[in-house]
């Protein structure tokens, strides 16, 4: 109710919002590959996503703390290649099976979505 | 599985918050570090980096916080912080928050007497058995009228034999006896039960062991007894060698194999029971009775697995109607084909639905104390709204939503609600403890037990939530609607008419339902007054009554006629007596028993189907009209020699006269009752017979010699001291059989003080309500009438300097009590009249618009009110114009 952040106009003009739900499905999938840190995470959605998406810090932590609350990740400090000492999140074995799940529902959706734009057009 | 996961991390959350939040912090200053690099590499320096990784980022501050209150267990951090400064808040002002929580202690308290005694008498399972929810009582009933009879043991046993979606069926019913050790008899309220109404029940022994089945089997075969854990305390003292001694049982000897569980006594909690005798000793309780094909059982069975109660229903009354096809019973009984179940709630079905009605009655009028207490706070917590705007308005500039406020003002008052619940349990726990001890008239094994359970202390806390988020949330909403630059100017006049008007619409409201409780109360109270000076067409004045039942102590009938023949003989040799009688009802004690005659022009048929005119009736002996000294209008009264064998006759009232020979030809004339022809030999006057409320019914008097009965009240009156004849009674009849138990004296009017006890407990109960009631809007008064003193100090000053007269202030300000008072009363009035014709039968034909009660309880209102204005206008009145000008 009070304390939500005050949203300053984004840098780059061509970034949107993230679809609702999504996040955690792209942390889930950037995970997939590499344990990471917060920032590496919210960098690796920015590139992949030529800059469409980009990701709100808060909202990154957040997702984070839920994800490991529901057992999807794990998190423990490590050394960066940097020398930073950072919080790195890790897949676990129901993240995996999570993603697969979403990754699967995800491709139905699109795929429905886009039968119906191509129909109507 | 997920949702225990986070339960689990929120609890650890919980505990290692510090951790926590130290580990957040880091997170995010590496996310603002890397961010910060990632910046230089594309090239800008390292100031503008630093920058451009915190519009990024937002405020450090605000990303933690959006963190940990994703997690459930932020609520709960908000919620304690919360309630801590509600503490806070409310330590601040102990006089207000004593008051506050004094008031919603009444409320709650009210409420939760009223539901812990509707809890406890109808409300509760039955205390002591196992799973209760599953038993049902089966009631055997007429399928139209819902009139119902009780079971033969031979219609019992055949339903207990075909059942199937009972997994028990059990059959009890009272059986008085007296119980001898030590060469002293005690008089036992107790029951015949079958051999598995403990294992139907699921009753466990407290000492020793049940009676079973095989302890049913054999007539006479098994003299065993179980009493209550009361009864093994109070009357064997709570001595364990009893269990397997021998005791005497009206003569017989009997083992004594066990004690039931604490708490359990019997199948209708109100009566008390003390002990329990297998239904095969039957022979030797009730001798020389064909209780195979009477019908005298009460009858409750347990649902098998999986039946619902209808299904059970359906069943058992296809067992019925093939129980009835077989023909081994009256023909007049076959009417009775439906099957009733109720729920074991510990009354039996018609007893239920009246005590709810009249505990409901009183509920309704607790509820109105608690509605009142709660207008009230509701007012007090507007009037401190408005005392703390600024408070309001700072933290509303500091940042904090309106959600936000009005969540930390509900906090407040449900603190103070729930502390005030936690005073109304303890209130209702002794309010509950005062009523029990209310004294019951008359000789009758009551056990009142209304103290609250868990579930009551639930209710209460529930309750009080309840209330408090309905009568908070508007008084919150108010507060919390923060005008900012407004506020923190402290524009104290703001609001201020209408908040006076919402806050006279409050008092009002208070006013009203508090003249609705007094004049419910006001109504009993003279309701009571009517029922004891009503002329009841009798004298009950100088009469002592004692109840005997010779079957009781195993006599038989000749025995009993005996005993009765010797104690007539003896009592009316002693000292004062003018007149002894017997009858088999004490007159007007809620004791009259019913029944159908025929007339000589009936058909026949009529009689056949045993559809007669309804009659009251009772069976009294000689000198009865002469010991309670009701006239006769024609003929005579009972005779000695109206005994058996002599031609039957009765003693009719005017109403059966007129009603039957509306041409006052009734003297001389027959009737029939119970295949019997019977003479008029005379006529009564009018009386009450069973209650004062009662429309007079059509009334016989038999001969009771004519018809013995083996439990009979005795009637003496006498010239002398009832104290000293008490004693002389009781003697008396040892004197006879020194192992009886000594008969209960009390007088005839104590005896008839029950008929009234429903209005005296009515009275009392509304009379208390109604004067916290008035208490409560009569401060409520005080309160807004003194805030708009002070509030109109200046008017005031100015008016005394233009030269207002004392008088002039005094009439201005009393004006405003009177104005509210009246619209008050006048609203009162309407609700009450309203209200009083949900009272009906209760008020004993007072008029529920009976002038006397209203005009004693509006004066009374209008003098309580006018005493709580004339303090603040009598303040008014001696104000100082110069420092009531020179305020602010």
């Amino acid at each position: 109710m009070t304390r939500s952040p005050s949203q300053l106009p984004p840098p780059t003009p061509p970034s949107t919002d993230l679809i609702q739900g999504t996040l955690d499905m792209l942390i889930l999938k950037s995970l997939s590959l590499e344990p990471m840190h917060g920032f590496g995470i919210a960098r690796r959605i920015e590139e992949r996503s030529r800059g469409v998406f980009k990701v709100n810090p808060g909202s990154l932590l957040t997702a984070f703390q839920r994800l490991e609350r529901s057992g999807l990740v794990t998190s423990d400090w490590r050394q960066t290649p940097n020398a930073r000492r950072a919080k790195f999140y890790a897949l676990t074995r129901a993240g995996r099976k999570r993603l697969e799940a979403e990754t699967e529902d995800w491709s139905r959706r699109v795929a429905a979505v886009a039968r119906l734009l191509e129909g109507e057009a | 599985m997920e949702t225990l996961r986070r339960f689990w991390r929120g609890l650890v959350a919980l505990t290692r918050r510090r951790a926590d939040d130290a580990e957040l912090s880091e997170e995010i200053q590496h996310y603002l570090d890397e961010a910060t690099e990632a910046h230089l590499a594309d090239g800008l320096d390292p100031a503008e980096a630093r920058r451009a990784a915190r519009l990024e980022l937002g405020s450090a501050a605000a990303v933690r916080d959006e963190v940990k209150s994703s997690g459930w267990e932020h609520q709960l951090e908000t919620l304690f912080g919360d309630l801590r400064y509600a503490v806070r808040v409310l330590r601040a002002t102990p006089t207000f928050t004593l008051v506050a929580i004094l008031i919603v202690a009444l409320g709650i308290g009210a409420v939760t007497t009223t539901f812990s005694a509707m809890n406890a008498i109808v409300l509760r399972h039955l205390p002591g058995a196992a799973d209760p929810e599953r038993l049902v009582q089966v009631d055997r009933r007429h399928p139209s009228n819902d009139e119902g009879i009780q079971s033969s043991y031979e219609s019992y046993d055949f339903l207990r034999r075909e059942t199937s979606s009972l997994t028990g069926l059990a059959a009890w019913s009272k059986a008085t006896f007296v119980l001898a050790r030590a060469g002293e008899g005690v008089a036992v309220y107790g029951n015949l039960a079958s051999g598995n109404y403990f294992s139907v029940l699921g009753v466990r022994p407290f000492l020793g062991s049940l009676f079973t089945s095989e302890d049913d089997r054999t007539p006479l075969g098994h003299p065993v007894l179980v009493v209550s854990h009361a009864f093994w305390t109070n009357r064997l003292g709570a001595d364990s060698s009893v269990v397997g001694s021998s005791v005497v049982v009206n003569g017989a000897p009997y083992t004594l194999i066990g004690v039931a569980a604490p708490g359990f006594h019997g199948v209708f909690t109100p009566l008390r029971v003390d002990a329990w005798i297998p239904l095969a000793m039957q022979q030797q309780l009730r001798p020389g009775r064909d209780l195979e094909h009477q019908v005298w059982l009460w009858t409750f069975g347990r649902l098998a697995p999986e039946t619902t109660r209808e299904a059970a229903r359906a069943e058992l009354e296809i067992q019925l109607a093939r129980y009835i096809a077989e023909g081994s019973e009256p023909a007049s009984r076959a009417a009775y084909s439906a099957i009733r179940l109720i729920p074991m709630n510990g009354l039996p079905a018609d007893a239920h639905a009246m005590a709810i009605g009249f505990i409901g009655l009183l509920l309704g009028a607790s509820a109105l104390v608690l509605l009142i207490a709660s207008v009230n706070l509701a007012s007090m917590l507007s009037a401190r709204a408005l005392a703390r705007r600024r408070e309001m308005a700072v933290r509303a500039a500091l940042g904090a939503g309106r959600g936000r406020l009005v969540r930390q003002l509900l906090s407040e008052v449900l603190l103070l609600f729930l502390i005030g619940s936690v005073g109304g349990a303890l209130l209702a726990v002794e309010a509950t403890a005062l009523l029990e001890r209310i004294p019951i008239p008359g000789d009758v094994p009551l056990v009142l037990e209304i103290s609250p359970d868990a579930r009551v202390f639930g209710f209460a806390v529930l309750l009080s939530v309840v209330t408090g988020l309905v009568f908070g949330l508007a008084p919150a909403l108010r507060a919390s609607k923060v005008d900012l630059a407004a506020r923190l100017r402290d524009g104290a006049q703001g609001a201020g008419a209408r908040r006076s008007l919402g806050s006279q619409a409050l008092i009002v409201s208070q006013l009203a339902l508090s003249l609705v409780l007094l004049v419910a109360a006001g109504l009993f109270l003279r309701a009571f007054d009517r029922g004891r000076k009503t002329d009841p067409g009798f004298d009950a004045t100088g009469v002592a009554t004692a109840m005997f039942n010779t079957e009781s102590w195993g006599y038989d009938r000749a025995r009993g006629q005996a005993f009765y023949e010797e104690l007539r003989r003896r009592i009316e040799g002693l000292p004062g007596v003018t007149a002894v009688s017997f009858t088999n009802s004490t007159p007007l004690a809620f004791a009259t028993s019913g029944g159908q005659i025929q007339l000589e022009g009936d058909r026949a048929d009529q009689s056949e189907r045993n559809t007669g005119h309804p009659i009251q009736l009772t069976l009294v002996g000689p000198d009865y009209f002469t010991a309670i000294a009701m006239p006769l209008a024609s003929g005579r009264p009972i005779l000695p020699t109206d005994v058996e064998g002599a031609p039957r006759v009765a003693v009719v009232n005017e109403t059966f006269a007129s009603r039957f020979w509306p041409d006052g030809s009734a003297l001389g004339r027959t009737f029939r009752y119970l295949g019997d022809e019977v003479t008029i030999v005379g006529v009564a006057r009018d009386a009450k017979y069973g209650s004062l409320g009662e429309v007079t019914p059509a009334f016989a008097f038999f001969a009771i010699a004519q018809r013995w009965i083996p439990n009979q009240v005795m009637l003496v009156r006498s010239t002398g001291s009832f104290e000293a004849l008490r004693p002389l009674i009781s003697d008396e009849t040892l004197a006879i059989d020194p192992l009886l138990p000594r008969p209960t004296v009390i007088t005839l009017a104590e005896a008839n003080a029950v008929v009234v006890l429903p209005q005296r407990i009515a009275a009392i109960v509304t009379g208390v309500l109604g004067a916290v009631g008035l208490l409560l809007a009569t401060a409520g008064l005080y309160g807004v009438i003194a805030y708009s003193v002070g509030r109109r100090t200046r008017e005031i000053g100015v008016r005394v300097a233009l030269g207002a007269a004392r008088g002039d202030l005094l009439r201005l300000v009393l004006q405003e009590g009177m104005r509210l008072a009246l619209v008050g009363t006048l609203i009162g009035v309407a609700l009450a009249l309203a209200a009083g014709r949900l009272l009906g039968s209760l008020l004993l034909s007072v008029s529920p618009s009976d002038l006397l009660t209203f005009a004693v309880t509006v004066s009374l209102l209008v003098l309580t009110t006018l005493l709580a204005s004339y303090l603040p206008a009598r303040r008014a009145a001696r104000a100082d114009p110069m420092s009531a000008l020179r305020l602010d």
